[in-house]
């Protein structure tokens, strides 16, 4: 969204060299600074003799439907109907095995540290907790400058954390295990957008940051020096959700926003390289499917849905009629056999990847869950709720 | 909704085009639109072309069938679905979440 970088800079026009009020323009994912009047000449000047705005929209409805067209080529049997020479899943008996208590209000949000124990979540209420869960101590603690703490991430080492939510911002705080340890003394702001930050992740190793932002657009940061490396543009609102691919499949990851799109994207190039629009309402949770051929989405019209990647199309939806409350968080197993969504009603659903069904339904919080994580190794997955609380479940 | 109100906090307005007036490219006529609708104008082009471009380079990406690409999902969860433990459930002496001794009432 240009509209959110439009800041007005006074200076020499790169085309003209007057000194004049600039625009900021991506020529060729190069950023130029051209005065107004330059801007207005370059766009009629590159106009072929037809096209106008008109012949441009025209132009876009038509590929739309060809991109319908070919994605409809393709549909030649659903993911259900395949799997049904799959054998079906017994019952589950999943209980809480721990309850995480120490949070004044709603958990927004958690993370896994690599070493399948430790637990990032943090909270409404500005306080982000580092526990651990098979013992449910709190090892460390650290109080935001801002409410609504909506983002956390655990840094691939387990040596650091990553937070961030009204302020805008994304900080990343090292954990030590000093006697007297002042955590906020040592914290580093690395992300800066115009809105609140709605999801964070570090790469593969802890010194790059992807963030999502209300502000419409995804960034990865350098995190020693804070320098923007590249922006995601193209979501038309709130981005709320990301998550990166696996890491033998390469340098994409997926958002989803406000605007009801998921959108992969090339993290090298900023280039978005697909999208899928078939949700009714905000996606508020995307994660990739464990071979990154795939990713599962959670959003507010009550659905989950599987979109194949190299198929360029949704392949199951995961809804019942009983169920009217928006899925707030979507993770799956070490296997993606099941799909475990947490929702508004305060319910975790427990679904069949392949052949569509409910296996299970886990009751337990006493308001929304809002966060769900499986553990890197899959043992157990942690759920963070509104009723203050974190829960491992196994 | 993740706040709990009717929309997100500083949800953006998706851009509705305007009703401007389209002139052909390069016609000038100084007096009759205003500037700020010319520059609405250029606005609304490159956000166009921008559309376009982006659309060209997602229908031109290699897709196969949704048979193939279901069977090769099934053919991951078969072979990792023996080391999943959520999906198998292991023994409570290697689940470091599961009580090791059965309770006991007293």
């Amino acid at each position: 969204m240009d509209q959110t970088f439009l800041a007005i800079v006074f200076g020499p026009c790169d085309k003209c060299s007057k000194e004049k009020p600039l625009r900021p323009v991506s020529v060729k994912s190069e950023q130029r600074s051209y005065c107004s009047l330059c801007v207005e000449m370059m766009a009629t000047e590159g106009l072929h003799e037809n096209e106008t705005l008109a012949s441009l929209k025209s132009e876009a409805e038509s590929l739309k439907g060809k991109l319908e067209e070919e994605r409809a080529k393709l549909h030649d049997v659903e993911l259900h109907q395949v799997a049904e020479r799959v054998e079906a899943l017994g019952q589950f008996v999943m209980k809480t095995r721990r309850t995480l208590k120490g949070h004044g209000n709603k958990v927004l949000c958690m993370d896994w540290c690599k070493d399948k124990r430790r637990i990032v979540s943090s909270s409404q209420d500005g306080k982000v907790i580092v526990w651990d869960s098979f013992t449910t101590n709190k090892e460390h603690a650290v109080t935001m400058p801002c409410t609504w703490v909506m983002a956390c991430a655990y840094a691939p080492s387990g040596c650091a954390i990553a937070c961030g939510g009204l302020d805008n911002k994304c900080s990343v705080y090292p954990l030590t295990f000093e006697k007297n340890e002042n955590m906020a003394a040592k914290k580093k702001s690395v992300a800066m957008h115009t809105n609140y930050l709605s999801a964070c992740s570090f790469t593969n190793s802890d010194m790059q940051i992807l963030t999502a932002s209300g502000d419409g657009t995804c960034a990865l940061w350098d995190v020693e020096s804070g320098q923007l490396l590249q922006s995601f543009h193209g979501h038309g609102a709130d981005v709320l959700c990301l998550d990166l691919a696996p890491s033998e499949t390469g340098n994409t990851f997926v958002s989803g926003g406000c605007d009801k799109k998921a959108m992969v994207w090339d993290m090298r190039s900023g280039q978005c390289v697909q999208s899928f629009e078939t949700h009714d309402s905000d996606i508020n949770s995307v994660r990739y499917y464990p071979s990154g051929d795939a990713f599962a989405s959670g959003s507010d019209d009550a659905t989950c849905r599987l979109y194949d990647l190299r198929a360029d199309r949704e392949v199951a939806i995961y809804s019942k009629e009983s169920i009217i409350f928006g899925a707030s968080s979507v993770d799956f197993s070490l296997s993606g056999r099941l799909l475990f969504a947490g929702y508004n009603d305060y319910t975790i659903n427990v679904w069949d990847v392949l052949k569509g069904s409910r296996v299970s339904i886990l009751f337990g919080h006493e308001n929304r869950v809002s966060t769900l994580r499986v553990s890197p190794d899959g043992t157990a997955f942690c759920s963070g709720s509104w009723d203050h609380t974190l829960r491992i479940w196994a | 909704m993740i706040l709990g109100w009717s929309t997100k906090p500083g949800q953006l307005q998706p851009c509705s085009s305007p009703s401007v007036p389209v002139f052909p490219a390069g016609f000038c006529c100084a007096g009759a639109r205003s500037r700020w609708q010319r520059m609405s104008t250029t606005n609304n082009i490159a956000q166009a072309r921008k559309l376009v471009e982006q659309l060209r380079i997602e229908a031109g990406i290699e897709r196969i069938k949704v048979s193939k690409a279901s069977s090769e999902l099934m053919n991951y969860c078969e072979q990792h679905a023996r080391n999943d433990p959520l999906l198998v459930g292991v023994p409570a002496s290697e689940n470091p979440f599961k009580d090791k001794k059965p309770c006991i009432i007293l």
